[in-house]
């Protein structure tokens, strides 16, 4: 790039850096602190170590990645994936190592699935002898897998899936056979090119004896099935295998169609730790549980909750950061003419957009936590054939794993608008933030459809408790007696007093919707289909619920370390997570008796009054969650400030674009200047 | 392209098909289609979509099917030919201004020349005088010069007043030096500057003698008429990939002491007199904001369209997927049920249907008033304005009623139709599940286009201040004993009246109850924000949620207004018959009673409605509504009229074979299933055909 007249041009002050200084200057946040608070094991140590390897490899260079068409970014997906797991190789890297790599490269890896659903389910469904068989493979990637269980025509009722697995007694062999078009495989992760092991989930036939053609209908099991060539990497015969094109976002990842044809496979290909059929006999043995099958459903669902809080974190840091930089008018009540603009996040409309996700945030990683131990107890459990646990857990993922991941998607989408115009920008970086997050609300469970089991539990729990029989089965029936003795007619909380009156009202607000919807469905017989609103409530009161107690909880965690200082802002935090939401369902309160008419009108005033006191710190809480610009990749949220600087360098010298010179008059068909008509030939080649 | 075998072409989607399931929709609803489309587009609208639509099908360069696979330079390359070949059609067939606008609609992507056709031959025209559109309109309307718009830059968006590049008049030689003092003066955003336009309308700060006098528009050329090439102290360029709009080229502009005529400003409405050196106000400080005003009203007027887009995709889509059989079907009963009936998914699509005939009327009557009051602005043009203006963006000047209702409505409205679009828009997509992340929904990349109206021609949230600042000055008006001279300060009027008497509105029973609860609800509203800012002295900073709320209020009680007043409209009028009208009247109440509940608490605590009418609105009167709407919501679509072709979408087919084309798109247009991959992470071959090696040097 020739110098011009442009490199000697500086932004207007106060420049971006300055004000960021000033900023950071102003608030008594001790940072580190609340890095170590927030990451443990190690995280931070592990962050720096690997990025150090990435940042120095231009494979990872990710300013241009936005020009790039479909099959390139594939392309470059997969020259990342294989290069990250060389690096792994070379540097011996552990899981979380592995992940580490993963979440800063910030591609959608072709590889994902395998690392993930891929072995998980292999290790926890196959049984002794097929995990023997196939985690080597797998380690070793020669064994290259996708799990294959959405389909064209079903997602969310996997009951409904059409894919057949029928069992061929004189064989002794499995039939792998599509019997329609919607019965194709769909949105498969790494199975459109990537693959060549793929872990179908089919319905199960079997002969209701060992010679008739009558069958069982058995519901959907899990198969381990080669669908690719191990040398040419070209499809087997008898399978139809692609990617199924465009999406909105996850360009990098192909994901598949898949169709079998009658195709065979060994009695060895069925998952079998949980149920199996006997080769000799056809006899079919059922898990013990059939919830168990969704077991690492649940595991995903916990990863994807802990995944949201990095997600808005990251929002909210370039947010925060640029809104700081970013100036525009002056205080319409100064009388200084010459007064500097405002920060637009000194505009409470800015701010009302955006720190009340920033507490939340930090609320979404005290549920994740919570979750994630409790997961680990709950495997344990499940390890020992204990399945008492799973529903509790199953039932709070599915209501957690669709509210999370809406706050986080839409969080992303309200600091992206309240940047203004830049927010739509390359430079924001929230493009492939966006665009990949935003499969999250529809993916694993759709987020309208899980929140019914999740309302189903707690509906079932409620019954139970009006039954009053014996013992309360678990927390949540020992909850709804509780409530239905002695909440419900005690006196609104005064929840401006003390913080645990506040975790009190979301109990009993709960508590109280639950039981309304046990009212209509239980003794009003009213339709599951006319509840199906109401429902969503529940579960999503529930959930606010658990992240209103969980984030109580860790500021009384006497063991936490963290000084009073810090203690006073989270607990500032915790007051705007709360009322924030408590304002957004106000009525919801009232009507639970949970809070006075009066000091519901008090909230919006209390938030605003919250949101003024978090402002000068704002800064320094981001920086808390020590995103780096690497993974940011974004010219509005430089930690340094440089937003304009940063914005032109992108738009002048790294934009292939602005490398043509074209012809714009309509009378000729010349697009690049000095061409002729050479280019629109290229494209109509393409059409 | 690939070819899948024959057991594969074979197949055909399980249970009942996508073509059955909508045919059965549409044989057991009684909404006339055609009248309601008439309605909406009037037949000559209509047709015209027909004829022009003919056009383009046969026009291999307008094919769609290869838009999402191609990088941001292809895309532009393709872009910039569609553009060229429409302009030739355009001149070929003859067509008009009405024609050109239908067949951007039916290609539905931005082109290079987009800001050309729109805002630099609208500001030419309306702000050029005679010599000027001599000599800049004329050549500008044959594509010689070929322009934008350049008013945003680096540093600022919203605040035009805080704009940093200058034109300084220079008395000695009577020219203007264009200059950009700093790097945030670099102009920004502006469509069709990056590659494509040779002039541009720029936005500068006037400077005479030292004194700044605001920002003014200049026509300056920036590339060279033969070569294309940049001009000298001039540097310009495209400011790379967006989240949407990429077959745009949105540049940015910087200039270097550039030296142009005094023929360059534009000189309609304020100029520089040459021979005193003075500067020449214009009638009314606001009226070089027309511009602005017209395009917001346009897209009030588009919102409806562009949600119904959505709407149209996700409803037939819902109606041909089946997931889960009835939790309280009968045993026996075994078929799925369509996603359609799940009052889940009802409750997201049915009311955005409903808005989307609220905006389309809403939209219809604002354009209505924009035509009203560029007749009184031309009759104004002349006379000389007062000095005052108050500090904040785009202030207007309070001498006109009209003006000032027209700005304030623009803006309110902009702010609630684009954000209802786009929040709409994205609800859509995710009802439709999975699938409805696939680029195929038709949903993701058109949201992904229309997003930036959400922040562009005024953030939407910067611009209900506007409307807050307005009603502020109705009311005091009001207060001080004027009598009412429009609507606003009439609704005002009547709040005072009646405010000791109480409301009591029959918002379950009588239509024109809820329009009076909504205007209520304003004016409730309007006072409050008076209280805080004139009684209390509250810092109009600290006031800007409730003045957001405000406006957003009084903006849906337009809307109420304007589809109410639509509907009741002589029957002769609306061509609709008795059914269909009614099933309107259900639209109707189903956008103003789920709004009416979303916003509970505002209209408990003004009073307009009881805490118990609210209750009866959720769970009956709205649950009811969906209920009777649900057996139209096909046609009701249908009547939008969008062509398939227009529509580009699998899941949204007019004939319900969303599965097939899903199937037909992923395995025989993909570009990528012509590759095959070698997976292993030890090998460096990525594509085994098909090696792309410079892929490294793109990054």
């Amino acid at each position: 790039m020739m110098p011009d007249f442009t490199d000697n041009l500086k932004p207007a002050s106060p420049t971006g850096p300055d004000i960021l200084n000033k900023e950071r200057s102003q608030s008594d946040v001790p940072v580190d602190q609340l890095a170590q608070h927030l990451f443990r094991d190690g995280f931070m140590e592990r962050q720096k170590r690997i990025l150090r390897v990435l940042e120095k490899d231009v494979l990872f260079v990710k300013v241009k990645q936005l020009n790039l068409s479909r099959p390139e970014r594939y392309q470059l997906g997969l020259a990342r994936a294989k290069k990250l797991r060389r690096y792994a190789d070379q540097y011996n890297w552990n899981n979380d190592e592995r992940s580490m790599s993963q979440y800063l490269c910030d591609d959608v890896s072709p590889f994902m699935v395998h690392d993930s659903m891929f072995i998980t389910t292999v290790r926890e469904q196959g049984d002794e002898q097929q995990r023997k068989y196939w985690l080597p493979k797998i380690e070793a990637s020669e064994a290259i897998g996708c799990y294959a269980q959405t389909e064209l025509g079903h997602g969310s009722n996997v009951r409904g899936i059409e894919c057949q697995a029928r069992f061929d007694p004189k064989t002794k062999q499995f039939v792998l056979h599509s019997p329609t078009l919607t019965s194709s495989k769909w949105w498969n992760g790494s199975m459109g090119r990537t693959a060549n092991h793929a872990i179908v989930v089919a319905q199960l036939l079997v002969p209701k004896a060992r010679d008739t053609t009558e069958y069982n209908s058995l519901g959907p099991h899990a198969f381990i099935v080669q669908i690719r060539d191990l040398k040419t990497h070209k499809e087997l015969p008898g399978i139809a295998v692609g990617d199924i094109n465009v999406k909105y976002g996850y360009a990098p990842m192909d994901n598949g169609y898949m169709l079998f044809d009658n195709y065979r496979i060994p009695h060895s290909a069925m998952l079998s730790n949980y149920s199996r059929v006997d080769p000799n006999t056809c006899t079919y043995s059922k898990p013990a549980n059939p919830a168990v099958v969704y077991g690492s459903l649940t595991a995903v669902r916990a990863a994807i909750i802990m995944h949201a809080r990095l997600i808005m974190a990251r929002a909210v840091t370039i947010a925060v950061r640029y809104t700081c930089v970013r100036r525009q008018f002056q205080d319409r009540d100064s009388n200084d003419p010459r007064a500097p603009e405002l920060s637009v996040l000194d505009y409470p409309t800015v701010q009302i957009r955006i720190l009340p996700l920033l507490a939340t945030a930090f609320a979404l990683h005290y549920t994740g936590a919570a979750m994630q131990a409790l997961y680990q107890t709950t495997r344990a459990q499940i390890d020992k054939g204990d399945f008492g646990k799973l529903a509790v857990l199953h039932a709070q993922s599915s209501g957690l794993k669709s509210l999370c991941t809406e706050l986080a998607a839409n969080s992303i989408e309200t600091c992206r608008r309240a940047m203004g115009g830049h927010g739509f920008g390359g430079g924001s970086g929230f493009i492939q933030l966006n665009h990949d997050y935003l499969s999250k609300p529809t993916v694993e469970g759709d987020n309208w459809m899980i929140t019914q089991q999740t309302a189903s539990y707690l509906i079932k729990r409620m019954a139970a408790a009006v039954a009053n029989k014996g013992k309360p089965q678990d927390e949540i029936e020992q909850a709804c007696r509780h409530w239905l003795q002695h909440e419900q007619k005690t006196a609104p909380l005064p929840v401006f007093e003390d913080d645990m009156m506040i975790v009190k009202a979301f109990h009993k607000r709960s508590r109280y919707l639950t039981y309304q919807a046990y009212v209509e469905r239980e003794v009003n017989k009213r339709s599951w289909n006319s509840l199906l609103i109401q429902l969503r409530k529940v579960s999503h009161a529930e959930s606010q619920s658990i992240l209103v107690t969980n984030f109580h909880n860790a500021l009384h965690d006497n063991n936490s370390g963290i000084s009073e200082n810090l203690k006073a802002h989270l607990q500032t935090l915790f007051q705007l997570f709360a009322m924030y939401t408590m304002d957004s369902d106000a009525r919801d309160f009232h009507k639970a008796g949970a809070v006075s008419d009066a000091d519901l009108d008090e909230l919006p005033a209390r938030i605003q009054e919250l949101m003024a006191q978090i402002r000068p710190h704002a800064v320094l809480l981001v920086d808390s969650w020590k995103i780096p610009d690497f993974l940011l990749d974004s010219a509005l949220g430089r930690y340094d400030g440089k937003v304009y600087e940063d914005l032109f360098n992108r738009a002048h010298r790294l934009n292939p674009l602005n490398e043509l010179t074209f012809n714009p008059y309509y009378k000729s068909d010349e697009i690049v200047m000095g061409r002729g008509d050479d280019e629109l030939k290229k494209i109509m080649a393409k059409l | 392209m690939t070819t899948p075998p024959q057991w594969v072409r074979d197949l055909k989607p399980s249970g009942p098909q996508g073509s059955e399931l909508l045919a059965h929709e549409r044989s057991k609803s009684s909404v006339n289609v055609d009248q309601l489309s008439t309605f909406l587009f009037t037949s000559e609208g209509l047709a015209r979509k027909r004829r022009v639509l003919k056009v383009l099908e046969n026009e291999k360069v307008f094919d769609k099917s290869q838009n999402y696979f191609a990088g941001r330079v292809d895309r532009f390359e393709t872009a910039l030919a569609r553009a060229k070949r429409l302009r030739q059609l355009a001149v070929r067939n003859g067509w008009s201004n009405d024609d050109r606008l239908i067949a951007n609609e039916l290609i539905s992507e931005p082109g290079p020349y987009g800001l050309h056709e729109s805002m630099f031959l609208i500001t030419l025209r309306d702000q050029g005088n005679a010599e000027q559109h001599e000599k800049f309109l004329k050549p500008a309307e044959q594509y010689k010069y070929i322009g934008c718009y350049a008013q945003t830059e680096l540093g600022h968006g919203s605040n035009v007043r805080g704009l940093e590049t200058t034109a300084t008049w220079n008395k000695e030689d009577q020219t203007f030096t264009i200059h950009s003092p700093y790097l945030t003066a670099s102009k920004w955003w502006i469509g069709s500057l990056g590659r494509t336009a040779n002039h541009a309308v720029v936005m500068a700060q006037l400077i005479i003698g030292g004194k700044s006098y605001g920002p003014h528009p200049f026509v300056v050329q920036i590339r060279d008429l033969n070569t294309h090439e940049t001009l000298e102290n001039i540097h310009v360029g495209d400011i790379g990939p967006k989240f949407g709009y990429n077959t745009m080229d949105n540049g940015y502009l910087l200039f270097n002491q550039v030296k142009v005529p005094h023929i360059s400003m534009l000189a309609r409405f304020s100029r520089v007199d040459p021979k005193t050196n003075q500067y020449v106000r214009p009638a009314s400080a606001s009226l070089i904001y027309g511009t602005l005003t017209w395009v917001r009203s346009t897209i009030v007027m588009q919102a409806g369209g562009v949600l119904a887009r959505g709407v149209t995709i996700a409803t037939r889509y819902c109606a041909v997927r089946r997931q889960f059989q009835d939790r309280d079907a009968q045993e026996g009963q075994k078929s799925e049920n369509q996603v359609i009936n799940y009052t889940t998914v009802q409750i997201r699509l049915l009311p955005l249907l409903a808005t989307t005939f609220a905006l389309h009327f809403t939209g219809k009557a604002m354009m209505e008033m924009y035509g009203a009051n560029q007749k009184k602005m031309s009759q104004d043009v002349g006379k000389v304005g007062g000095p005052e203006r108050g500090a904040g963006p785009e202030e207007t000047h309070s001498g006109s009623d009209l003006l000032a209702d027209l700005h304030a409505t623009s803006c309110g409205l902009k702010s609630l139709a684009s954000y209802t679009a786009v929040e709409g828009l994205e609800m859509c997509r995710r009802a439709c599940g999975g699938h409805g992340y696939s680029s195929f929904s038709g949903i993701g990349p058109w949201y992904a286009d229309y997003l930036p109206t959400a922040t562009w021609e005024g953030d939407n949230y910067m611009l209900t201040q506007q409307v807050a600042r307005y009603l502020l000055k109705s009311a005091r008006s009001v207060l001080k004993g004027n009598e009412p001279t429009n609507d606003t300060t009439f609704i005002l009027t009547n709040f005072l009246s009646r405010q000791d008497t109480g409301a009591a509105f029959d918002v379950l029973g009588n239509d024109a109850d809820i329009v009076a609860a909504f205007a209520w609800r304003s004016a409730f509203l309007t006072f409050e924000a008076l209280k805080h800012r004139d009684e209390q002295k509250r810092p109009w900073n600290s006031l800007l949620v409730d003045f957001y709320r405000l406006s957003r209020a009084h903006s849906q009680y337009m809307v109420v207004k304007n589809f109410y007043e639509t509907l009741q409209a002589s029957p002769s009028a609306t061509g609709l018959d008795a059914e269909t009208l009614a099933i309107m009247h259900k639209l109707f109440r189903l956008y103003s009673l789920h709004t009416l509940e979303s916003e509970a608490s505002e209209f408990y605590t003004s009073s307009a409605v009881t805490v118990r009418q609210i209750q009866l609105c959720r769970t009956n009167a709205v649950m009811r509504l969906l209920e009777e709407i649900r057996p139209h919501a096909v046609r009701l679509v249908d009547a939008w009229s969008f062509p398939d072709w227009q529509l580009d979408s699998s899941l949204g087919r007019y004939d319900g074979k969303v599965y097939e084309d899903m199937f037909y798109r992923a395995s025989e247009l993909n570009p990528l299933n012509k590759v095959v991959v070698d997976p292993y992470p030890d090998s460096k071959v990525l594509f085994k055909k098909n090696e792309a090696a410079a892929l490294k040097s793109k990054l």
